[in-house]
């Protein structure tokens, strides 16, 4: 029971908010994200997200500290998506870092598959296929006035001349429009590995089934061509 | 006992002296530690390197030359003019360097923005990184300031979890590769920082008249904070020294203003998908400061994120009436066109949101020639189809 | 009569104290400091008022400095510092040296009084700017301000209209490596404070705090009494930064009771600077090799039950040379050392006999 008469999810089942939370603290950088608080209030002033959301370092690292378990399942479905993980935050005297708390929040509520982190990284997910798949983003074909109709004229005027002022750039590594720079393949294999041997592609399933799929085709053939089988990878982050 | 003056010393006659042994461990005791158990391979800065001051008076070393340029995403893909420049002041001042394909980013993108990686995979992509740079035969340096302050985290988690070592050495076997680690993580403005005074002998245009404003990215000097520059000559060594010290060596003024510490509001997922924050943010805490309190010329910055935000967070706000316009570059595009650059073949100026044009009349370019040479070139490369604009056409 | 003197290391509160105390017993001893004047760190420092008194701390120094030069049981060495010993009490040889030579006395025990140093504003976490702006300024520089008489704002001279405090300042922090409160701080910007209201009725004067440390009577004698009957403005919350705009400085905080971050013009910032253990201290631990306890001053064995006694047979300590300490603590101190460093001095000379 929460010691709030107006706490929210009241109606989810105790256990599991425990269960997450442990996971939090289970985490190989909790001890040295995570002591004690005394509220000095040195991380809402420098941070920029308290200044534009209705959120606070300092609530963070007092309910972790406090191991309020209800409050914590509160902030991890609303503010945790919220951070600007800047970690202006790291003034902290106490040593706390409420930006790497957050940090592994997230990932806790990822590998759940959460519907508050479903919803918060719904925009975001083409992104995260584009950084798996290549092993970089922002690609220069992603400037177009659509996606980014606020950022001024420059941009469509890049998205116009894209082509040739993508190849009137110097460095032999940067004449691609798909990517920021040409990945090798070997690279790219290279990082499929790692994804597959820490876990990180399963971790995407709990977030975005489709984005996950494609993903998995994309790395298992790539894989295939070089004489490996994806299956062959196993997660060696579990024990 | 008799009291000379009740009137506290002005600031000017306060010196900081450090005294005692930094509250921090020192990392490389650490990495070499591990390495003497046969746990790492750590690469040395290679010679010739400068040593520079850090936080708490430790030194670092930053090398010249032999250096494995580990790109930045977003400058590559949407600010081309800041890598271009990092090259080019490399090339200008004869310094070796490689540009290597087999590079992956850091992917913070998948880390900071969305938490949907883990220690160990980040661990994984940066060891993948410097093992490659050292079988290249090159020593690390880091263009995105996301990244550096990344790999520093990385570094930390590295030395002190024995288990996040193993996983790792796992899958580095697997992968073929060495666990390398470097001696130290560098950021390629430290490396403008130690040759500064080379880009100011070579500099050509005069930027006595030009008045900055520096912007330091809370990822370099903020995740751990000891390992950033610190010069007792600048800010009493209270304040990094990055960039200023750079700015000031070109001649420029760098002027102060009140929002110096604060982010500038990137947010990492944010800048993409929720970009009322940071446009938000970098107008009212940054841009609106800077112009009231010290109406720059320009701002300098030295991280993709940072001139990203800070760029393109203008022209919605201007639609809006805000007190916005201020041209956003970085310290190498700063250094490159102080030595004579091309604006747009080199520092690729055309790709920034703000109005460069003012800014390079009062540095003395004549933009409108210097368009017409860029478009020269372009409508050759138009006419073919499979031609780029190489090192040569870019110096013509 | 007895023949070997105490060695008093230090003529501050403490050491004064131990020195009096001594002589009362009827034993000798020598006192010894470092500077060219007795009374340590209110002295040197120019504390105006005495916390939670307000008594003038000059005049309270002289009192007690004016007891111990008119003693002819106390051996007043100024100038002087501690070498090297050799030997074990109550058979111990110490290397006095001054400007004009040195000097080996034999001495029964030691009472170490060396005090503490205040903590330098350039070594914090936070962004202060120290070295920067003319108007953030430390508790010591404010001290001697209000002991002149006045309090003005140092870059322009003028009247300040916006004061603050910032508590904590080199203190319970883990990053710069002082875990520890240092105890007076809060009473004495409380204190200040005060003194600033009283001489600037038009003034604002904030206090922004983590926690108010206002031990014992100081609850109602400073801290009510700066409330509600000076309207000092006491905030929850710590500032991170202070930066400049145009000729003012500007503090940024949370107010963490109203939940949201705050920035504030101030005319001058006033930091309140904790304590940390002196060179002297760290000095005589090596000398006469007196174990630290874990903050580096110097460890007393038995915890609350004994203040005074080190891990070395015969050597005791006084003040802040064990750990934050207020004047109280440093009076107490002293006269508790005084009076177990004749208890060993006698106790030796009873079991010669």
């Amino acid at each position: 029971m929460s010691i709030y008469k107006d706490a929210k999810y009241q109606d989810v089942p105790y256990e599991k908010k425990q269960k997450l939370f442990q996971e939090v603290k289970e985490d190989m950088r909790w001890e040295s994200v995570m002591y004690g608080c005394y509220e000095c209030g040195i991380c809402v002033a420098a941070c920029p997200s308290a200044r534009f959301y209705d959120f606070s370092p300092r609530v963070f690292a007092q309910v972790m500290g406090r191991e309020d378990i209800d409050t914590f399942y509160e902030l991890l479905n609303d503010s945790v998506w919220d951070c600007s993980q800047c970690f202006s935050c790291t003034r902290c005297p106490r040593q706390n870092n409420p930006g790497a708390i957050i940090t592994i929040m997230r990932e806790v509520a990822v590998n759940h598959g959460l519907s508050s982190a479903k919803k918060a990284l719904q925009a975001y997910s083409r992104i995260i296929y584009k950084i798996m798949s290549t092993g970089t983003q922002v690609a220069p074909d992603m400037l177009q006035p659509d996606f980014f109709p606020d950022w001024g004229p420059d941009v469509k005027d890049v998205s116009e001349n894209l082509d040739v002022w993508r190849r009137a750039v110097p460095p032999e590594t940067m004449h691609t429009t798909e990517l920021a720079w040409d990945v090798s393949e070997k690279t790219r294999l290279e990082l499929y590995m790692i994804w597959k041997l820490t876990g990180n592609l399963e971790m995407i399933e709990n977030i975005d089934e489709g984005i996950f799929m494609i993903l998995e085709e994309v790395m298992e053939e790539l894989l295939e061509e070089h004489g490996y089988d994806i299956d062959d990878f196993e997660n060696v982050l579990e024990d | 006992m008799s009291v000379t003056t009740t009137t506290p010393p002005k600031a000017s006659m306060r010196e900081f002296i450090r005294k005692g042994k930094p509250p921090t461990e020192d990392y490389r005791e650490l990495l070499f530690e591990l390495e003497a158990k046969g746990e790492l391979e750590v690469q040395r800065v290679p010679e010739p390197y400068v040593e520079v001051e850090t936080k708490y008076g430790r030194k670092k070393k930053i090398p010249l030359e032999q250096t494995w340029h580990h790109k930045s995403c977003g400058q590559c893909g949407h600010i081309p003019g800041y890598s271009t420049a990092i090259f080019w002041l490399n090339r200008k001042l004869g310094y070796e360097y490689h540009d290597p394909r087999d590079q992956t980013s850091c992917t913070a993108w998948n880390y900071y923005a969305s938490s949907t990686s883990n220690s160990g995979a980040q661990a994984a992509v940066a060891v993948r990184n410097f093992a490659q740079a050292k079988l290249d035969g090159f020593f690390p340096m880091i263009h995105c300031g996301t990244s550096y302050g990344h790999y520093k985290e990385v570094r930390e988690e590295i030395l002190h979890h024995s288990k996040l070592r193993d996983q790792v050495r796992k899958i580095m076997d697997r992968l073929k590769m060495p666990f390398v680690f470097p001696e130290e993580i560098v950021h390629y403005s430290e490396w403008v920082h130690v040759v500064r005074q080379e880009i100011a002998e070579k500099q050509v245009l005069d930027f006595s008249g030009i008045t900055a404003t520096v912007h330091p990215a809370c990822h370099y000097h903020k995740l751990v904070v000891e390992d950033a520059i610190y010069d007792r000559e600048l800010y009493d060594g209270q304040r990094t020294a990055i960039v200023t010290a750079l700015v000031e060596a070109l001649d420029a003024k760098a002027a102060d203003y009140s929002t110096w510490h604060d982010c500038c509001g990137f947010g990492f997922r944010h800048i993409l998908v929720s970009r009322d924050f940071s446009r938000s943010f970098a107008t009212v805490r940054k841009i609106e400061r800077m112009k009231e309190e010290a109406d720059p010329d320009v701002t300098i910055t030295h991280d993709t994120g940072c001139v990203t935000t800070l760029d393109k967070s203008q022209f919605a706000a201007q639609a809006h009436g805000r007190n916005v316009g201020i041209p956003v570059m970085s310290d190498a595009q700063f250094a490159a066109l102080a030595m004579g650059a091309h604006p747009y073949k080199v520092c690729q100026l055309h790709w920034h949101g703000v109005d460069m044009k003012p800014l390079m009349e009062k540095m003395g370019i004549d933009h409108e020639k210097a368009w017409q040479e860029f478009e020269e070139v372009a409508s050759r490369l138009k006419d073919n189809g499979t031609e780029f604009m190489t090192w040569e056409d870019a110096d013509a | 009569m007895p023949n070997l003197p105490v060695l008093v290391i230090g003529g501050g509160p403490a050491g004064l104290e131990a020195a009096k105390g001594i002589a009362d017993l009827g034993y000798n001893s020598i006192l010894v400091d470092k500077a060219d004047f007795l009374g340590g760190n209110p002295i040197f420092a120019d504390y105006a008022a005495i916390t939670p008194d307000m008594r003038s701390a000059e005049e309270a120094m002289d009192e007690m400095i004016a007891k111990v030069m008119v003693n002819p049981l106390v051996d007043i060495r100024l100038n002087t510092t501690v070498a090297a010993s050799e030997g074990d009490a109550p058979n111990l040889n110490v290397k006095l040296v001054n400007g004009k030579g040195e000097e080996t006395v034999g001495v029964g025990s030691v009472v170490v009084a060396t005090g503490f140093q205040h903590f330098d504003p350039g070594k914090e976490t936070q962004m202060y700017g120290y070295y920067e702006f003319d108007d953030v300024i430390t508790l010591v520089d404010a001290e001697r301000m209000l002991k002149g008489g006045n309090f003005i704002q140092p870059s322009t001279g003028e009247k300040p209209k916006q004061v603050c405090f910032i508590q904590c300042v080199g203190s319970r922090d883990r990053q710069i490596g002082n875990f520890w409160c240092s105890k007076v701080c809060c009473g004495i910007a409380t204190k200040e404070a005060i003194e600033i209201r009283h001489l600037l009725p038009d003034c604002r004067v904030f206090v922004f705090y983590i926690d108010m440390r206002m031990y014992g009577f100081w609850e109602d004698e400073l801290y009510w009494k700066a409330q509600e009957e000076y309207k000092v403005n006491f905030i929850r919350g710590i500032v991170t930064e202070i930066t400049k705009r145009g000729d003012t400085v500007v503090v940024k905080g949370e107010d963490t009771t109203m939940g949201r971050p705050m920035e504030v013009p101030m005319d001058v910032v006033i930091l309140s600077i904790g304590m940390e253990p002196s060179e002297g201290t760290k000095e005589m631990a090596k000398i006469f090799h007196i174990p630290l306890e874990s903050h580096g001053f110097i460890e007393t064995i038995g915890g609350a039950l004994n203040t005074v006694e080190t891990k070395v047979s015969g050597i005791f300590a006084a003040g802040a040379t064990t750990g934050p300490a207020d004047l109280e603590d440093s009076i107490s101190t002293g006269g508790s050392a005084a009076m177990k460093a004749c208890a060993f001095i006698r106790k030796a000379e009873l079991q010669t006999v």
